[in-house]
Parts: structure tokens; sequence; C-alpha cells
């Protein structure tokens, strides 16, 4: 079994007197779509922002291909999707994946190269030399998933990557991730829509203040909490904490 | 047009506005307090540099006639205030600034002279007019004949230029500089942010101090850009105005040389503050805040920039080392071609010293976590509970304090000054502090910090309180002068010459009202809320700083200042503003016990190993004050 690509060990994270994230250990390994799943303020974001090298553990661990993850060698090893999607307005897409593949030591020739396997690949031809500042939301989403692939990370990690897109941009994007599992990389992604987590992950985490309450692939987390959907096993979890879901 | 909707989306836009409490500071509260306390600080500025031209008299020479004989020579030598009568003179001693003016009289005809002077020199233009002045009031009855005196000015039209130039564009220079590090420092740091490209970017294996110094370059780039070519338009636009203006005498020329050398503080002012204001920037969640957060710091670098050139302070000394002042006075002195090296060199090396701390502060900035923390959700107080004071509060009740002591109690305190004194310290701080407490439920003694101290705490902080106006005096009288009449002025503010206030009563206004009021104030909520978003340091450094400029007088403003430093730290480590008020309390009481003893006077004449002696005795006991307050700390916390 090869060793998982990103871990979380014990790993917790608190502001101040709020603990946002408690103990959390998860790991996945290559050609794995892993979701962490909550709703609003359940932690998902600081449990992503851990992995990603950008809040460091209160206590525990957080690693990527076996660095620490606020290490640059442990960034060289990611691909991370904000939900904002986190484009510069005033560059173009070219502009954009040159400055960035600088960052990761790309030749310019390997990014003139990369870029246009890209652009073929995500529909971009037509946008590629125009400013990021004009592009509609689905058209920004496709320059950011190129911007985040751009060095052929071996970890993605995606922060909400379908919220706020319509139907046409969810189902590009759903296609991605399988292809980029299809493709070996280990994929941790958040949502709070249950049904696209259904869809697409092997395994999947339940996040609820900050706490991992359960565990596993979809199916056997239905079985276990007697649910048809995610959504219902999610209430029927919550519930039974007697928290207010 | 629906002129229903037009006032339906009027009132909608206002409310939102007037709820955004940051638009109301910038767009009401800043300006207010902003420009009184600037044109207030110039004003004492100007009047101080006039006075100091008064006081210095002018070193001239008469050429071309017997000295002994010469009734113009007679009337100089009299007049001792305004003049200094060297027995001989040339041009050349005012190229060298050996002497001001000189008096050249015609050998063939008595009637006529000429003044001879250096136009691109200060001193030299205010003896040329005193020269004037006295020729044209003529000499005394039965000593005809009259005279008549031409002018000439021994300075080339490019170094004329250069002087004219120099008394605008230095300011315009460095405030064009900070403008153009302004927009761009908040669109790399907190527009980032906002726009959440930082995160991507933060995920990237670029260290964080690249990015931060990277961006600080970018700003410095701008901001320099913005200030060379304002430069080169100002001197070619002021240029045309003055040849204008003076059509029919001789028109200066543009100085290109020195205004390429003056566009050279351009640079290490332009890091300076892109380095400033991107650690600033960085601390900042979105635009907004970003620009709440930079404007006090603009106007904090516009007021001693604006000084330098109003001021006509000598570059050198402490002038060399105020940021935003330096660099205008290096500016000017390069305009006019006269720069005095070790001056020069103390300005630019400390512009680079303060921009590589900046630089650092902005690291340590970058390499915490502070971008990545969610902002903290606004505390509502609805159905009575409390809410802790913020530093927006803090920024707030300052300002307001302000605007009552401008508006309201200085008038007062003009028609009747204890009435004003009394009625601004009870009412106008003590009474705001108590609205505040009210208004945000938290209750008196929470928001000022009312606690019980140890006794460690009020013996530190009284030792404190005694021990350290000599070291502090020492050092503001060496750092900026009092001038004796401003002295002479506070000491009759102090302890009246008519005796019409008693001792209790001068202790009453002067000591038990500033060290509860202004404690209950400074001490209270706005140093609490600026901890919030600050270290301890930082707080009681910013604290000091308001409560120095709340005094409304640039000569108290350092004394107050490190005062204020000084009871800001005491209150944080005791944990309670008694002991500040006890240390406040005793720092006001020893001043009135110095000037009714008249002790204060003594010490005037006193000599440097006095002062010396005085000095150590002041700084041991505010050192071992400051021990025991540090010491009340430890024991709080066991």
């Amino acid at each position: 079994m090869p060793e998982p690509l990103a871990v979380l060990d014990s790993a917790s994270k608190s502001f101040g007197t709020v603990s946002a994230v408690v103990e959390l250990s998860l790991s996945i390994r290559g050609g794995e779509i892993y979701g962490l799943l909550g709703p609003n303020g359940a932690g998902k974001t600081t449990a992503l922002r851990m992995l990603a090298g950008l809040l460091a553990p209160t206590s525990g661990r957080a690693t990527l291909a076996g660095h620490d993850a606020k290490t640059a060698l442990a960034k060289t090893k990611l691909g991370y999707l904000s939900g904002s999607t986190g484009l510069f307005g005033r560059l173009t897409p070219r502009e954009m994946l040159d400055y960035f593949g600088q960052i990761h030591g790309l030749s310019r020739r390997e990014i003139r190269e990369r870029a246009e396997v890209l652009a073929r690949a995500l529909a971009l031809d037509a946008i590629f030399d125009r400013r990021c500042e004009i592009l509609s939301t689905g058209e920004r989403q496709r320059v950011s998933i190129a911007r985040a692939v751009l060095h052929d990370p071996a970890v993605l990690i995606l922060d909400e990557p379908t919220s706020g897109l319509d139907v046409l941009a969810s189902r590009f994007m759903r296609d991605f991730i399988l292809g980029e599992r299809a493709r070996g990389k280990a994929i941790l992604f958040s949502t709070h829509y249950l049904a696209e987590a259904d869809l697409l992950c092997d395994r999947i985490g339940f996040l609820h203040y900050g706490h991992l309450l359960r565990e596993g692939t979809p199916a056997a987390i239905r079985t276990s909490l007697g649910a048809n959907t995610l959504e219902e096993a999610f209430l029927n979890l919550a519930e039974a904490r007697g928290d207010p879901a | 047009m629906n002129l229903r909707h037009v006032a339906i989306t009027l009132a909608k836009e206002l409310r939102e506005a007037l709820r955004d409490r940051r638009t109301l500071a910038i767009m009401i509260l800043l300006p207010l307090v902003v420009y009184p306390l600037l044109s207030l600080l110039a004003a004492q500025v100007a009047t101080g540099r006039d006075k100091q031209r008064e006081q210095r008299p002018s070193t001239v020479a008469v050429v071309g006639a017997d000295m002994a004989d010469d009734a113009l020579a007679a009337r100089i030598r009299q007049n001792t205030t305004l003049f200094v009568l060297l027995p001989a003179g040339t041009a050349a001693d005012i190229e060298s600034g050996q002497l001001d003016a000189l008096v050249e009289r015609d050998s063939r005809d008595a009637a006529k002279l000429t003044l001879v002077y250096d136009a691109s020199r200060d001193e030299s233009r205010v003896a040329e007019e005193r020269l004037g002045d006295l020729v044209a009031k003529g000499l005394p009855d039965g000593c005809a004949p009259s005279l008549t005196a031409e002018r000439r000015s021994i300075a080339p039209q490019a170094r004329v230029g250069g002087y004219l130039l120099s008394k605008a564009l230095p300011l315009f220079v460095v405030l064009m500089v900070l403008l153009g590090a302004f927009y761009p420092a908040i669109d790399v740091t907190a527009g980032e942010r906002e726009r959440g490209t930082l995160e991507t970017v933060l995920c990237s294996p670029i260290r964080r101090f690249d990015l931060m110094f990277g961006k600080v370059l970018a700003v410095a780039t701008l901001a320099a850009l913005t200030g060379v070519l304002n430069l080169a338009s100002m001197a070619i636009t002021l240029m045309q105005i003055l040849r204008l203006a003076a059509a029919q005498s001789a028109v200066p020329d543009v100085p290109w040389g020195h205004a390429l050398a003056a566009s050279l503080v351009i640079f290490p002012a332009a890091l300076l503050f892109a380095a400033a204001f991107v650690a600033l920037g960085a601390t900042a969640r979105t635009l907004k805040e970003a620009q709440t957060l930079l404007l006090p710091v603009y106007f904090l670098t516009v007021a001693p920039a604006m000084a330098g050139a109003i001021g006509e302070y000598r570059l050198g000394g402490i002038a060399a080392w105020i940021p935003g002042m330096n660099v205008t006075l290096l500016a000017r002195d390069l305009m006019v071609g006269r720069v005095h090296w070790s001056g020069g060199l103390s300005a630019l090396l400390s512009t680079l010293i303060f921009a590589v701390a900046a630089l650092a502060i902005a690291a340590r900035i970058y390499d915490s976590e502070r971008f990545m923390v969610p902002a903290p959700r606004r505390q509502l107080h609805a159905g009575g509970a409390a809410r802790n004071t913020t530093a927006g509060d803090a920024l707030t009740l300052f300002g307001l304090a302000f605007l009552l002591l401008y508006f309201v109690f200085l008038p007062i305190e003009r028609h009747h000054l204890a009435a004003g004194l009394l009625t601004a310290e009870w009412i106008g701080l003590l009474g705001l502090v108590a609205l505040f407490a009210r208004v945000s439920g938290q209750g008196f003694a929470k928001v000022v910090g009312l606690a019980r101290p140890t006794g460690r705490a009020l013996l530190g902080a009284a030792l404190v309180g005694c021990g350290a106006w000599a070291a502090v005096a020492v050092l503001s009288e060496w750092l900026l002068p009092v001038p004796r009449e401003m002295l002479e002025q506070l000491r009759r503010s102090l302890v009246p010459l008519d005796g019409s206030r008693g001792f209790a009563g001068t202790l009453l206004l002067v000591a038990v009202s500033p060290a509860i009021c202004e404690e209950a104030l400074f001490r209270g909520p706005i140093l609490r809320g600026l901890r919030t978003r600050l270290d301890a340091v930082a707080a009681a450094a910013i604290t000091g700083l308001l409560f120095g400029l709340f005094h409304l007088d640039v000569y108290r403003l350092i004394p107050t200042a490190i005062l204020g430093v000084l009871l800001g730290w005491i209150a944080l480590e005791c944990g309670s503003i008694i002991p500040s008020m006890l240390a406040h309390f005793c720092n006001n009481a020893i001043l009135i016990a110095l000037v009714r003893s008249r002790l204060d006077q003594r010490m005037e004449s006193l000599g440097h190993r006095a002062i010396t002696f005085i000095v150590l005795a002041s700084l041991a006991l505010t050192s071992v004050g400051l021990v025991l307050v540090r010491a009340s700390r430890r024991e709080r916390e066991m």
C-alpha cells in the first residue's frame, strides 16, 4: 500500500479562546478522493489551510509527501484551489501562469509547454490573453484549475471548488477531479454539498464544531447511520450528539 | 425620474454609510481632528521660527566710508539687538556665511549706498530687510542728506531659483512620495487579501520575506516615480509662475543640478514609506480597514515634514532623525546647494535605518498568521450584554475628546483658565469615559481598568512619578528647547503671579484633575482598546503619542509623550489604573512645588555636574520604580 501523501496527525488549531479544529487525524493516499464535509463554521477551511501550510497547527502535525506542510518542499507538491478562485484581475491567464510557474521553479519552456497543454484541456485558448477581471465565473474557475495544476502537484486541496458554480461548470469541476484521481493524485476537498461528495469521494469525514464525527466510505457511513443519503446521515449524527445541525 | 425612489435610495445609502464607523472616522472625525491639530502645531513652529529670527542679530559691515564718522554705521552699532557690526567685510564673506549683509557707501555720492546680500540665504535676506528698514527710516533730523539704497544680491540666479524652490518643493515632494506609496501599499496588501489572491500565493513555494520585500520594492518604485515626476513638473511650473510674477526684474533659473540632487532623497524616503505602509497594510483585512490604519500614519508623517518646511530648522541633531522632517530638510539644503554633510548623512542613514526597521516589522507580520486568521466577529451587545473596548473605540474616543477640547473647552479656557481646565477635565474627559461606559454596557470600572493594586505597584508608580520628571525634562530640553517666553507663560499658568490661586487650588487644577480624568481616558479605554490590536509596548507608545498630541503644544509634545508611555506601561503592568493615576499626580505635584518655590529657575543656572547628578538620581529613582511595578505584575500573576 502506498504511503499517504497528505496527513493531519492529531492536528488542533485555536484562534485565541476559540477551538476551530480539535485533534483531527486523517490521511489521503495517491489516487484517492477524500471529502471533508460539514456545515459552515465546522472547521473545514481551517483543516485545509493547515494542510496547505497556511496555518500552523496549535498542536499535532500536518505533512505533505512526508514534509512539514509549512516548508517550501511540501508546497512544491501542492496544488491549492480556494473558493474565491484567487486570480490577479489585472493579469491575463498567460501572465498569471507564467508568474506561478516561475515561483515553482519551472523554466520558461516548461511553463509554455504546460500552459499550452492546460489551455487545450481546460478550453482556455480563447481567453488566454484577456485580463482575468473580465472573465466569467466558470472561466475564472478553469483558469484557477490551470494555476493549481500547472506544476503537476501530487496533492490537490480544493476548498469548496463548486461553490457558486452553475450546473455546467460544476460538472466540469467534478470531471476534472475524477480525471486527477485517475492520474494518481491525492485529492482533499471540502464541500457542504453532500450529494456531490457522495458521487465523488472514496472516503469522507464529517466535521462538526472542529471534531471529526465519523470517517469512512460514503456507503459505509450511510449504512452505519441507517440513512439513505449523506445529508440524512449527517443530521442523524448531529441529532445523536444533541447538537443543532 | 422617480423622486421617491431617489429619496429611498439616498436614505438607504446614508444609513449604510453612517453605520460604517470607518467611513465616519475618515470622513468626519479624522479631518476635524487632524486639521486643527496640524494647524496648531504649524502655528507654534512658525511662532518659534519668528522668535528665533528676532533673537538672532544680523552680522553686517559698512565699507566705503570712514566707520568712525559714518552716521549709518553709528546707528547700526547702537542697535545691538538687531545688528553685530564688523569693522570690515567683503562679498566673499557673505558667500561664506561669515557676514549676513554689507553696506557699500558710494565714495562719490554720500547719499547713495548699496545693500549687498545673498538672496539665497534666509539670514542674509533678514539682514538686508533690517538694513533696508534702518535706511528707510532715515537719519535723525539735521543729518541730511537722506539716503537712497540699491540692493544687490551676490547669489547667481540659479541659486536664487533653488532657494525659492526650496521653500515649497521639498514638502510637496515628500507629500507626493507619501501619497505615491499610500494606495499601492493598500492594494498589494489588504487589496490582495480582499481579492483572495494572497492565499494562493502563500500556498506556493515562495518565502514570505521574499514576497513582502518584492511588494515593498514595487510600492517604493511607484512612490519614487511619483516623487520624481512631481518634482520635475512642480519645478517647471513654479519657475513659470515666478517668471510671470517677476516680468521686469531678474528671472531666477531652475537649478536643474540641485533639483536632481534633491531628488536623491526621494529614494530612501520612498523605501521607508513603502515599508511602513506595507507593514501596516498587511495587518488590515480589508481595503477600508487599511485606509483607516494608514491615514493616521500618513498625517503623522506629514506633521514633521510640514514643521521642517516651515520651521527653518538646521539639518542636524535630532532633526536629522525625525522621519519626514529629515528628508524635507535635506531636500531643502540640496536644492539651495548648501548641505552640511554630517546632517545630510545622518538624515539618509536614519531614513535607511527606519526603513530597515519597518522592513523587519513587515517581515514579522508576513511571517505570522495574521493574514489567515479570520476576522473576529463583532460582538453585539443587544439585550444589555456588554462588549469589550476595541481599537476603533479607542481612536474614536480620542477624536471626540480632542473635538470637545478644541471646539468647546479651549474657548472657555481663553476666558477663564481655571473654569476651562476644570470643565475640560471633569466633563470633557471623565464625562466622556462615563458616557462610553454606559453606552457600551461595560460599566465604568471595567472601561477604565479600576482594580485594587498591590502595595508594590503603588510604591513603584509613586517613585516613577516622583523621579522621572527631571530626566524627561532634560531630555526634551536637549531635543527641542522651549523658548524662554513660552516657559514663562507655562509657569504663570501653573502658578499665577498675582497669587490668585492658592496651593490647594493649583493642586486640584493641575495635579488631581489630570491624574484622575486624563488617566481615566488615556490609560483607560484608549490604552485598553489599542491593546486589543497591538502588543503592550506598541499600545503604550501610541497612547503616549496621543497623550502628547492632546496637550496641543509642540514644545510639550516630547515630555508629555514620554510620560504618557511610562504611565501606559505602569497601567498595563499593574493591571489597574490607580498606580498610573498616582504616578501622574506625583509628577504634576512635584512640578507645581518646583515652580512655587522657584526651584526650577534656580535649576537653570546649575552647572553640568549638578544637572548630571540630578538626572542620574532621577533615572535611579525611576528604575527602582519600574522594577517594583514589574515585580507587582509577577506578584499579581502568582
